[in-house]
Order: structure tokens, then C-alpha cells, then sequence
């Protein structure tokens, strides 16, 4: 777009003339071009420079054949040389100043209109003032002044340049000012005028167009586009448009019509005119946003130029300007398609649209390079088949570009004056072979592919991209930049790789190689060869035979097996890899050895794959186990290799095959002695064929068994180093899994081709010692549990033992209890492991310095000392369980089965076992109150609430408290004690008995429960009594542990005086007929007068006597006894009358329980006869 | 005239690739179907909203290079069908009645039980069908 002169490239400004008073030149200037749309001014100082507006030329005769289509500087000339209107600056001091002044006025004012009339430019009168001056102008002058212009009163301006608003309204405002001939602002009026020029010239030339006035299609052209001009000097786009499109027609009916010059170069000459008609039309397209109709409009012209090949000698040109046609649409599609690029299109697109990629600047800068390249090609053949170039080369610089647009001719000198002399078409030619010559296109190339590579890189169109960098390569290829073209071969190879094009990949590959040679990187070389040989045949013959595959020639098998054996030649140091540029030589030689490795994701995987399975998953230590290597190559010939070396991660394993049919070999000197060589009756690989290979391996060392690598040589400097793969994880490379091919599998076992897998776990060692731990049933909670563990060597001696202990919980959580984590307190840990006691070691050589013993709550560590075979050592773990929870005790034993030998590994043996730990007694407590006595508590009576289940008792009342053991667990406990600890001292309360040690142990079976009955007085009125706790002493019925002591928290009690007391008294038995007291006592401790309501119900069992019902009143801090006398009429356990007790003044009731109303009635008093009968 | 055919797989692998001409520009064909299959990637991926059928198979006219047109075609099977034609004035009806004969075809062979789904497809059948399918299609549109 560049290569286009600025005219073109920017939208035509109209131009006006100042002339005079030069000192106001830079405002006006300034102003007219900060103005929309600008307004440029050609300066000239004073009148007499009124030559610079070049005169109008003589008309041309029309019966002269045009010379050309369009001049070269047309366009330039009315954008920078003839100005639309002229500006006649005169100061007022001269206007209306003494009369010598203003008849040089009226002189320089003759003369600018008598050399501005033939062109028809417009003028405008401007008289310069002063602020405080102007009132001084005359108005007569000034009037004269417009008379002798000729122009209107509004074209003629006074202008105070040194007043700011008036300046302001002199330059651009329309409203009148206190002179009422400066109407109109300076830019409108220049603008004004400039428009009505270029439109009257504008008409005057297409007067000519609609009248035919025209004798040939050269004029046509030429007037359109002038037309065309004038109308974009209007801003008049649409008539623009239309008439370069007019223009455009008539130019291309002229390919086929015109003689006016040598055809070569009268079609160069049409194409520069088209180019720039082009150019016109698709900028003016795509800046009134109709990208749509640019797009299409461009398909159109370039595919009605694509024919237009010329010459055969010039066919360059042809492309080299199609080429440029790409570029510059591609350079306008990116300048204005941020901001337009879906501007719906008015006119209906008769041809399909344009399709994605029509949009994107990178199709036309690959289109561009494409043709480009083309022209590159056709250059070369040209030069090639143009035998005198050279001896042109000195005229050509005579040939100049002439005054038609795409038109050349010769410079001569002659008589100190230039002629030009129209070329010969044969000159033409040399100058443009001459031309073509001195210019690189290679590097103009890769920079459009790189554009285009780079915007279809980033719009996510890989393959486009890739193709695009392929082109690239090529060029630096072709340009021996070997290292560039390389780095982008190989990343377009990668891609074709992945998605299986073949032929693609065999052209990219076949570069690769060359680029190699060009490098002489004999590794790559060798690498690229050797991945061509083993490529999948392409399907279809046409394919295979395609001969622009560049360098690598046809994709056929013939070839492919050429490849594969000079690859092989290199390899084996047979020839030598030269670069035909650099003539340096490369040879494999033992200083130079070639390493190849092949890994998982290397592309020559399908030159060599090496499988590796084990048949067994696991072997014993020592055991032998099958080992297969299977070997598959997709070369086109086979290969033999001479040996081949298998690697594991145990260094110790590696062993060595080697060729059975090349004894001879002496490259096994490379390996350590000692090391296992295997001898293979043959190593052959043929195509697609499975090389299968068993061989047993032994390791001693427990652990992981795997193979790494399987190094194949061949010859004595080359080496390819395979990763093992596991026939399980065997996925096949993209290029070979679309093909259709004989399956077969790699190991014969179809089981293990399935699921073998490359390592082998080797296990540890049999262990020959017994661990045993002894349990005892559960544990008790508070006990200190033993548990004896014992190692009992059966067929190993112990070396260095040792024993690990592990708490676990089996529910999975801590053994702490959550609360306090931090403090090993034995409070908040649930199960502890207290001690580890073992029997006196039998010293047979001094004590062993290194012991180790360390105990955690949940982990202990002690070390065994060495025992022979058949000796055995025990030791008791002691634990404690501080919570009921269940556990799990790990113990594991780490040995070594020899003393010498500290290489070898630990044998273990573990052992586990779960334990419960169980509470051993319950304890519960009730109190009892007296038979047959209430006291009357106040606070208990409102206590309503469930909740408060604290027991109340009375203030120096006598309380019953009954202590229950009940054994939870399931061994037979004896119970050695019972007391209570009264917390406060004896003051608090009394407690009867304090201690009791059983005389004899109490055995309390499982599930049994024991009784034993304290008396509690309390002696404080407290709310808060604290009794004391309950200690009970314990030991297992079975064995002679210590005893353990469990403890029981009496819960606090309220202890209140009882405010009035209830007594019922009787006897305990009755006989019937005989009379008795039953007898209620009301004891009243308060210092009040109480008054009871008592009431008796009758009973049918009983005759009674006494106050049935009656209100009474007790006096303070004394008792009153209602006594009643009952005569029993039943027998048996009789139900006495129910005596209801109501206190008034705290209206609480006491009815006695049934149970306490019970008395026994016998027919008569017994009679114990302590006699024998016989004696009666 | 059609001067390539190519069926390509779900990993944008070539399964059929077949030109018919004499010249030797197979590779250059190669780069032309490959290229398109970034532009089936794209329209798959953005269909256009107001495209009138989502579900047709026919993708349309990929991109015309200055001499020839590629036309794509998409399976449900997501199979890429795509065809490059030097004829620059070809009628999208004509095409789509071409992918359907083609498509047809395809599914004949891939219905082969000697076929194994997602290698390439070698049938001679196919092939001699194929070329069946093609030549009448350069005769009817010259017409």
C-alpha cells in the first residue's frame, strides 16, 4: 500500500491559493486546515508569483491518438499545484490609502484574473484591517474593489486579524458583522467556491463522456477517472464509485481492442491503470464500511484479471501484480475492519458470499504470497531461458518511468537536452528481467506467510496455519537458511503426525532430512530417515506417485527403501553424509557415535518398539521368573541387530543378548564382567513382524523389578535406546492406528499381550519366628492390663530385632479424648500403653549398648535381643484403659535373619490383636427416709420441675443411703471394701459406717449386684451438700493382680429443716379382737403456731376410736400426738385407715404411702408350746 | 470437474483421500482438504444463529480457492466428508446431491463387517463406486 503515492492513499483535500499580505498566511492556513473537511492553501507571497499556477494548457487536437491513459501526475498536480479558488489578500491601508496604492491594487488584481481565467478558478477578495483602523475603510473603494474582481458581495471579506471574536467571525461565521460585505466566514466561502469549481470542471469533462466526444477508450478512461476525481474533491462518493466502476468497464473492454502500443507493454500499462482504479474503489468501499461488497467486488475484477497472463516472457509481472492486487486488499481488510465489519449490505450480492475466511486479511496475505511465489518461479524460468540479460544490464538504466501512468521509456541526451524514445517490446522485456533480478522476493514472501501465519495462528485455524508455515519453510529451505526452516518444518510435522497425513508428513519430512544434511547433524539425519522408511504406505496410487513432494520425492515403496538403507549406511559409518551446499562431509566413526533414544512419545517409536512383560505379577526372593521381549519395526527391510541389551532398575540384572549368526561381534567388551550374556540364535526384525524373546530373571532383593531400557546395537557406533513399554499400555502411533494391517499380538500368550506389564514386585523374604501375643479376655477400665507378647524363633536366628507397638482405636479416632489434645495428661487419653516390661535378658555378651526403648502413650519401640534358632523372649506390655474403648494393637517384629550381613533387608511379621475395654462395676445409690416418718420440706414442694432431680434431705433427720455394686463385666470380681470419704470433715454430716473392710471378700458373679446400707445425718442447712465419694475396692476372682479401686461421686444434696414432721406409729402386728394405738405425732420446729387439719378415713377391717376429723393447733417448737385406739376385725396384712395430715399455712397434705399402712393381724397371740407335744 | 474426495476420521485423520486427476498435485489437494478442516471446525463451533438448518449435514461452501471450490459435509456420525471441485460456477443442489450419493456409499462400506470402524477405508468397491458417483457429476453441471 506504501508503493502507492500519498494522493492515492489519502482522500483528496480540496486546494485554494493565497496570494499577498504573506504575514497573515499562517492563520489563514492554520485555520482552513483545522477546519472539517480541511481546505489545503498554496501560499505565495506577492502577485508576481502568480506564474506558479501553471497556465492552462492548449487544447489537445483530436485528431491526435492519445500517448497514454492517464498522465502520471495528474492527480498530484490538482492536489498540490492548481488550486480551486484563489484568495487576492489586500491590506486596507493600500485599498483605501493614497491612489498610487490602489491602482497597484487594481493592477495586481488584472493580472491574477487574467492568469486564472483560462482554468476557471474562482477568486475571493479578502482586505486585510486593522481593529481600531477599520471604521477608515472607504466604502466606495471597496465597492470599486468588488467591482473590478467581478465577484459577489459576499466573496469579498474584510478581515481584522488582530480582534479575536471578530477574527473568529470573519473566518468561519455566517452571521453578518458591523461591515455587512464580510457575510460569510473565510472557510465557507474558499469551500464554497473550491466545490463549485471542481463541480463545473467535473461537468465540463463529462459533458464530453455523455456526448461520446471521445475518439478513443483511452480518453474514456481518462475522463471517468477525472470525473471521478472531481467528485471525490466534492466528497461526493457514490458518483466517485460509480465512475471508477465506469472507468474500470471501459479499461477492460481495452484488452482486447487496443493498438495503440507493443502489447507487452500496452497491457502493463492497463494494469497500472487498473491497480490504481483498484485501489480507488476498494478503499472507498471499505471506508464507507461496505466491507461485504469489497470483498465480492474484489473476487470478481481479480478473477476477471487472472486470465490476463500476457506474454509468456513477462508471465512475472502478470503475478507479481496480482500478488501486490492481494496484499494491498489484505492491508485496506485490516485498516478498516475492526470498525466495519458487519455493515448489512443494501444491494443484494447476486454472487454467493463470501465465505468465512474472505474476511481475514490472513487469506489474501497467503494469497499474495502464494502468487508471489509464483512470480518467483516464473521469474527464474524467464531468467533462465534469456540467454543476454547481462548485456543489457547497462542500457537498462536509461529506461525511466515516462508521463503516462504504467508506461516506461528510454532517457537519451541529447544536445544537453533529455529525449524520451519510446521501448520496443523486446526492450521493455530485458529492462522488466533486468528488474526482476535485483530484487530478493524470498524475503518479501516469508513476511506476508508470516503475517498470514501469525493471524491464523491466533484465530485458532491451525491447519491453515500450518500450512502456511510449510510455505514459509520452504522458502527459508530454498534460501539455505537450514536452522529456521527446521524449526518450523518440524512443528508443521508434529501436527501431521498427529492427525495421520501422510503424504504431508512424507513432503515435510523428506525437507527435514535435507535440512539435516545442510546442518551435517547426522543424529537428525539418521532420525528423519529412518521415520520416512517406516511411514504407512499411502493408500491410492495417484497419491503415492505425486511427484511435488519436494525433496523426498514420490511417497512409493521403492523409495522408502532406498531411504532406509542410506540410513543405515550413515549408521553403520559405510558412507558418508554430505551436504551438497557446505561440501562438508560427516562420517560415524567411534569418535562420533550415534545414540538414539525412543521414548513413549518419540515419532520413531514405529521404527523400533520394544515391549517388555513379566509373566508372573509377583516372585519370591530367588525365584525365577519369565521375562519377554518383543521387538517390532515398521522398516521396509529388515534389520539385523547385533546385540541387545536389557536394563532394569536393578543394576545387578541386566543382562545381554547377543546375535547367534555374528559371533564375531566384539562390541560386547563395552560391558562389565560379570554381567549375563545371552546368545539369541538370530536378532532379525522384519516389517511388522513381532520379535519375541523369553528369558528367565532371578533378583534377591525385594521390592520393585522393572525395566527401563532395551539398547539395541547395530554395528560398532550405533545405538538406538528403547524405553520399555508394557504390552498392557501399549497404544499404537497415530500414523499406524487408522491403517489396516495385520494385528498381530506381541506376546504368543494373548492373556499376557493383554494385560503384562513391564515390572515385577519381588517379595520379601518368608518369616521364620512366631510372634505371639497372649490375651486374657477385655481389659478392665483402671486396671493396668498385661499382655505378654512372645518371639519365638522357629527357623531364623533374630539380628538387630525389633518390636513396634501401635495403639489404634478401631472406630478410627484418637485415643485422646478431644478436649485437651495438647497435655498427655492420663486423664484425657483414653487407652495408654504404660510400660513394657521384658524378662532379664540373658547376657551372653555384656549388655546390648544399643537398646532402644521408647514408649509413647500410643507407640512403643523396644528393642529384641539377638536369639538363636529355637530361642525365644517375651516381654509384657502393660496398658491402661482410662475410657471403655475398644482397641487394636499392632505389634510388628523387624528382623535380620543374618548378623554379617547388613545389606540385606528387614524381614517383618506382624501381628494384631483387638481388645475391648470394659468398665468392671457399676455403682448406683438411693436414698430412704425412716418407716413410717415425714418431715415436711418446704423447697421440695416447689420443686415442680423434672429437671431438678437433687435429692433433699432433712436437717438432723435420720437419711437411709443404699449403695449398689453391680459387675458389668464378665469375670467374677471380689470385692475387698467399702467407704465414703466425706469431703468436708465430719462436720457436714455424719456418715454411719464410715468404712467397711468385708471380712470376707464378697465374690460378685457377673451381672450380680451388691447392697450395702450407710446412714447419712446431715448437720448443715445447705443447698449445696457435698456427701463424699464412694471408694470400692476390687480384684479379679481369678489371678493374683492387684487389687484396683473404683469411685463413685455422691451427687450434691440440699439439705433443708424440715418445718414440721410427720410420725405415724403402731405396732407391727395386731391380733383380732385386741385392741391398739395407732398413733400420729405432729412435730411443729417453727416459731410459729401451726394449725392442722387431720382426718381419718374408716376402714372396714378396723372398729376405731378417736377424732375422726378435727382442726387443731400446734404450738411452737412442740409436738401434738393424735392417738387413736383400732380393734382389728380381719385377719392377714390389713390396710390401716388413712390418716391425711394438712397443714394450713403452707396448705401441704401428707397421706402416708400404702405401704407404710400395712399391718399384720393374727387370729390370736401366738402360743410358742416349748414343750413336746407328747408331753400334753 | 471433482478433482478430490476425502473422508476424514474424528481425530482429523485422512480414512479415504482420493484425487482425480492426472496431474500431480495429490499433496497440493492434501493441503486444501486439510486446510478446510479448520473452517469446518469453526462453523461447527460458532454455528451462525441465523443459519435456517443447524442439523443439516451439508456445510456448504467451505472457501473457494482462486481455482477451485471445497465443499464440506458432515456426518452424524461427526465423519468429515469434503470435496474440491474445479468447477467455479457449481450449484450448492448439485453438491448436496453428490454428498448424499457419497454419503450413501460411505455408509455401505463402513457397514462392511470386514471393516473395522475408524481405520481407513481400502474397500475396491468403494472406490470403483466412488468413481461411479464422481464422473457423471463433472458432466451434469458442464451441461
Amino acid at each position: 500500500m506504501e508503493d502507492f503515492p500519498e494522493e492515492l492513499r489519502t482522500p483528496p483535500v480540496a486546494l485554494s491559493c493565497l496570494i499577498g499580505c504573506p504575514d497573515v498566511h499562517p492563520l489563514i492556513t492554520a485555520h482552513l486546515h483545522s477546519q472539517q473537511p480541511p481546505i489545503n492553501a498554496i501560499a505565495l507571497p506577492d502577485f508576481s508569483k502568480i506564474s506558479m499556477i501553471p497556465p492552462k494548457k492548449p487544447s489537445r487536437d483530436p485528431s491526435e491518438p492519445p500517448a497514454g491513459i492517464i498522465k502520471r501526475d495528474w492527480f498530484s498536480k490538482h492536489r498540490t499545484r492548481i488550486p480551486a479558488v484563489v484568495a487576492a489578500i489586500f491590506s486596507s491601508r493600500d485599498v483605501s490609502g493614497d491612489p498610487v496604492h490602489w491602482l497597484q491594487v487594481c493592477t495586481d488584481l488584472d493580472k491574477l484574473k487574467a492568469s486564472i481565467r483560462g482554468r476557471n478558478i474562482k477568486l475571493v477578495v479578502l482586505v486585510v484591517t486593522k481593529w481600531n483602523d477599520k471604521d477608515n475603510t472607504s466604502e466606495e473603494r471597496i465597492l470599486a474593489l468588488r467591482k473590478r474582481a467581478e465577484i459577489d458581495s459576499k466573496n469579498l471579506i474584510i478581515f481584522v486579524p488582530d480582534h479575536e471574536p471578530e477574527l473568529q467571525q470573519c473566518l468561519s461565521r455566517q452571521v453578518p458583522l458591523i461591515v455587512p460585505l464580510s457575510k460569510f466566514g473565510l472557510w465557507t466561502v474558499l469551500g464554497e467556491l473550491a466545490n463549485t469549481y471542481y463541480r463545473d470542471e467535473g461537468r465540463r469533462v463529462r459533458s464530453r463522456l455523455e456526448k461520446k466526444n471521445y475518439t478513443s477508450m483511452e480518453l474514456h478512461v481518462r475522463y471517468c477517472f477525472k470525473v471521478a476525481i472531481y467528485a471525490e474533491f466534492r466528497r461526493d462518493w457514490l458518483e466517485a464509485l460509480k465512475l471508477y466502476e465506469d472507468a474500470y468497464h471501459a479499461l477492460r473492454e481495452m484488452v482486447g481492442t487496443s493498438t495503440r502500443m507493443p502489447p507487452i507493454q500496452r497491457l502493463v500499462e492497463i494494469k497500472a491503470v487498473a491497480e490504481q482504479l483498484h485501489f480507488k474503489m476498494s478503499t472507498l468501499l471499505q471506508h464507507g464500511g461496505k466491507v461485504l461488497e469489497a470483498i465480492t467486488w474484489f473476487r470478481q475484477r481479480t478473477a476477471n484479471y487472472r486470465k490476463l497472463v500476457g506474454a509468456p516472457e513477462v508471465i512475472f509481472l502478470h503475478w507479481e501484480w496480482l500478488s501486490r492486487q492481494y496484499m494491498v486488499f489484505a492491508q485496506l481488510l485490516e485498516t478498516s475492519s475492526p470498525n466495519a465489519l458487519h455493515v448489512p449490505s443494501t444491494d443484494p450480492v447476486a454472487e454467493e458470499k463470501p465465505t468465512e475466511w474472505e474476511f481475514h486479511p490472513a487469506y489474501y496475505y497467503q494469497l499474495a504470497a502464494s502468487y508471489l511465489k509464483e512470480k518467483n518461479t516464473c521469474l527464474e524460468f524467464a531468467l533462465s531461458m534469456s540467454i543476454d540479460v547481462g548485456a543489457f544490464d547497462g542500457s537498462a538504466e536509461s529506461v525511466v518511468a515516462s508521463a503516462y501512468l504504467g508506461q516506461y521509456s528510454r532517457l537519451l541526451e541529447h544536445e544537453d537536452a533529455f529525449i524520451t524514445q519510446p521501448l520496443t517490446d523486446m526492450e521493455y522485456v530485458h529492462y522488466a528481467l533486468a528488474e526482476g533480478k535485483r530484487f530478493k522476493d524470498s524475503f518479501e514472501i516469508i513476511a506476508l506467510l508470516k503475517k498470514s501465519f501469525e493471524a491464523y495462528s491466533s484465530s485458532k485455524a491451525e491447519r491453515t496455519a500450518a500450512y502456511c508455515g510449510l510455505q514459509m519453510a520452504r522458502e527459508y529451505f530454498s534460501l539455505n537458511d537450514f536452522s529456521n526452516a527446521k524449526q518450523i518444518f518440524d512443528s508443521v510435522a508434529n501436527l501431521y503426525r498427529r492427525e495421520g497425513w501422510l503424504l504431508s508428513l512424507w513432503e515435510v519430512l523428506g525437507y527435514l532430512r535435507e535440512c539435516s544434511k545442510g546442518t551435517s547433524s547426522a543424529k537428525d539425519f539418521i532420525e528423519y530417515s529412518l521415520e520416512m522408511a517406516s511411514l504407512p504406505e499411502t493408500t491410492g496410487s495417484s497419491e503415492s506417485f505425486s511427484k511435488d513432494c519436494g525433496p523426498a520425492e514420490p511417497a512409493t515403496s521403492s523409495q522408502r527403501e532406498k531411504i532406509h538403507k542410506e540410513a543405515f549406511e550413515v549408521a553403520r559409518g559405510e558412507s558418508e553424509l554430505n551436504s551438497d551446499e557446505q561440501n562438508s562431509a560427516f562420517k560415524v566413526k567411534s569418535d562420533y557415535p550415534i545414540y538414539l533414544e525412543i521414548d513413549l512419545i518419540s515419532p520413531l517409536r514405529v521404527t523400533l518398539l520394544a515391549l517388555v512383560a513379566f509373566h508372573q505379577p509377583m516372585v519370591k526372593p530367588g525365584g525365577q521368573s519369565l521375562i519377554t521381549i518383543s521387538l517390532r519395526s515398521q522398516l521396509p527391510i529388515n534389520v539385523e541387530i547385533d546385540q541387545l541389551e536389557v536394563q532394569f532398575n536393578q543394576s545387578e540384572c541386566n543382562f545381554i543378548i547377543t546375535n547367534g549368526q555374528k559371533p564375531q561381534i566384539s562390541s560386547i567388551d563395552i560391558v562389565q564382567p560379570g554381567h549375563r550374556v545371552e546368545t539369541a540364535p538370530d536378532l532379525v526384525l522384519a516389517t511388522n513382524k513381532w520379535l519375541r524373546l523369553t528369558y528367565d530373571i532371578k533378583s534377591d532383593l525385594s521390592g520393585k523389578l522393572e525395566c527401563i531400557y532395551v539398547i539395541a546395537r547395530i554395528g560398532p557406533n550405533f545405538t538406538i535406546c528403547c524405553r520399555a513399554e508394557s504390552p498392557a499400555l501399549m497404544n499404537d502411533s497415530p500414523l499406524w492406528k487408522f491403517e489396516n494391517r495385520l494385528e498381530t499380538i506381541p506376546i504368543k500368550d494373548p492373556g499376557l499381550a493383554l494385560s503384562g506389564q513391564k515390572a515385577i514386585q519381588v517379595e520379601e523374604p518368608e518369616p521364620q519366628v512366631d510372634l505371639i501375643l497372649d490375651s486374657s479376655g477385655p481389659a478392665l477400665v483402671g486396671e493396668s492390663f498385661i499382655l505378654p507378647v512372645t518371639v519365638a524363633s522357629r527357623g531364623h536366628a533374630v539380628h538387630s530385632g525389633e518390636l513396634k507397638i501401635n495403639l489404634v482405636d478401631t472406630r478410627g479416632g484418637g485415643l485422646l479424648s478431644p478436649r485437651g489434645e495438647e497435655s498427655f495428661s492420663s486423664d484425657n487419653i483414653h487407652v495408654e500403653l504404660v510400660d513394657i516390661s521384658c524378662d532379664a535378658p540373658q547376657d551372653k555378651s555384656g549388655a546390648p549398648s544399643d537398646k532402644i526403648q521408647k514408649i509413647q502413650p500410643s507407640f512403643g519401640l523396644i528393642s529384641v535381643p539377638s536369639l538363636d534358632m529355637g530361642e525365644s523372649w517375651s516381654c509384657k506390655l502393660k496398658i491402661k484403659w482410662n475410657h471403655p474403648k475398644p482397641i487394636m494393637l499392632y505389634v510388628s517384629l523387624g528382623y535380620l535373619p543374618q548378623s554379617d550381613d547388613p545389606s540385606l533387608q528387614k524381614v517383618h511379621v506382624h501381628k494384631s490383636l483387638q481388645i475391648e475395654g470394659k468398665i468392671a462395676v457399676a455403682i448406683s445409690h438411693r436414698y430412704m427416709l425412716p418407716f413410717r416418718q415425714d418431715p415436711l420440706l418446704l423447697s421440695k414442694l416447689k420443686s415442680v420441675s423434672e429437671t431438678d432431680q437433687t435429692p433433699y434431705l432433712a436437717l438432723n433427720e435420720k437419711t437411709l443411703l443404699i449403695i449398689s455394686v453391680k459387675n458389668s463385666s464378665e469375670v467374677p470380681l471380689r470385692l475387698l471394701s467399702m467407704s465414703i470419704e466425706t469431703e468436708e470433715k465430719s462436720v457436714a454430716c455424719t456418715v454411719q459406717p464410715q468404712q467397711e473392710e468385708f471380712r470376707e471378700a464378697i465374690v460378685n458373679m457377673p451381672g450380680e449386684e451388691f447392697k450395702k446400707v450407710f446412714t447419712i445425718i446431715p448437720k448443715v442447712n445447705s443447698t449445696k451438700l457435698k456427701i463424699g465419694t464412694v471408694s470400692l475396692r476390687w480384684e479379679r476372682d481369678s489371678n493374683d493382680t492387684s487389687s484396683q479401686v473404683t469411685k463413685y461421686r455422691l451427687p450434691d444434696v440440699n439439705v433443708e429443716l424440715p418445718l414440721l414432721a410427720v410420725t405415724v406409729e403402731c405396732p407391727p402386728h395386731a391380733f383380732l379382737g385386741n385392741p391398739f394405738l395407732y398413733s400420729v405425732k405432729i412435730l411443729n420446729q417453727t416459731e410459729m403456731l401451726q394449725e392442722i387439719k387431720c382426718s381419718i378415713s374408716d376402714s372396714q377391717s378396723f372398729v376405731l376410736s378417736g377424732p375422726h376429723s378435727d382442726t387443731m393447733l400446734v404450738l411452737p417448737r412442740s409436738a401434738q400426738v393424735l392417738t387413736y385406739m383400732l380393734v382389728p376385725l380381719g385377719l392377714g396384712s390389713l390396710q390401716l385407715p388413712r390418716v391425711t395430715v394438712v397443714s394450713m399455712r403452707y396448705s401441704a397434705g401428707l397421706q402416708p404411702s400404702t405401704a407404710s399402712l400395712l399391718v399384720f393381724v393374727y387370729p390370736t397371740k401366738p402360743h410358742v408350746d416349748l414343750k413336746p407335744p407328747g408331753d400334753a | 470437474m471433482i478433482v478430490c474426495l476425502a473422508v476424514v476420521g474424528h481425530e482429523n485423520n485422512p480414512l479415504y483421500i482420493q484425487s482425480f486427476t492426472e496431474s500431480d498435485d495429490a499433496l497440493k489437494l492434501h493441503h486444501i482438504v486439510h486446510c478446510s478442516l479448520d473452517v469446518i471446525d469453526e462453523r461447527v463451533n460458532n454455528p451462525k444463529k441465523s443459519s435456517p438448518a443447524i442439523n443439516e449435514a451439508f456445510l456448504g461452501l467451505l472457501y473457494p480457492t482462486e481455482n477451485y471450490k471445497v465443499y464440506g459435509y458432515l456426518t452424524n456420525t461427526k465423519v468429515k466428508f469434503i470435496l474440491v471441485t474445479t468447477d467455479l460456477d457449481i450449484r450448492d443442489a448439485d453438491v448436496r446431491n453428490f454428498f448424499r450419493k457419497f454419503h450413501a456409499a460411505y455408509v455401505d462400506a463402513v457397514s462392511n463387517p470386514f471393516h473395522i470402524p475408524g481405520k481407513k477405508i481400502t474397500s475396491r468397491t468403494f472406490g470403483e463406486r466412488v468413481s461411479s458417483i464422481v464422473k457423471p457429476f463433472g458432466l451434469n453441471s458442464a451441461s
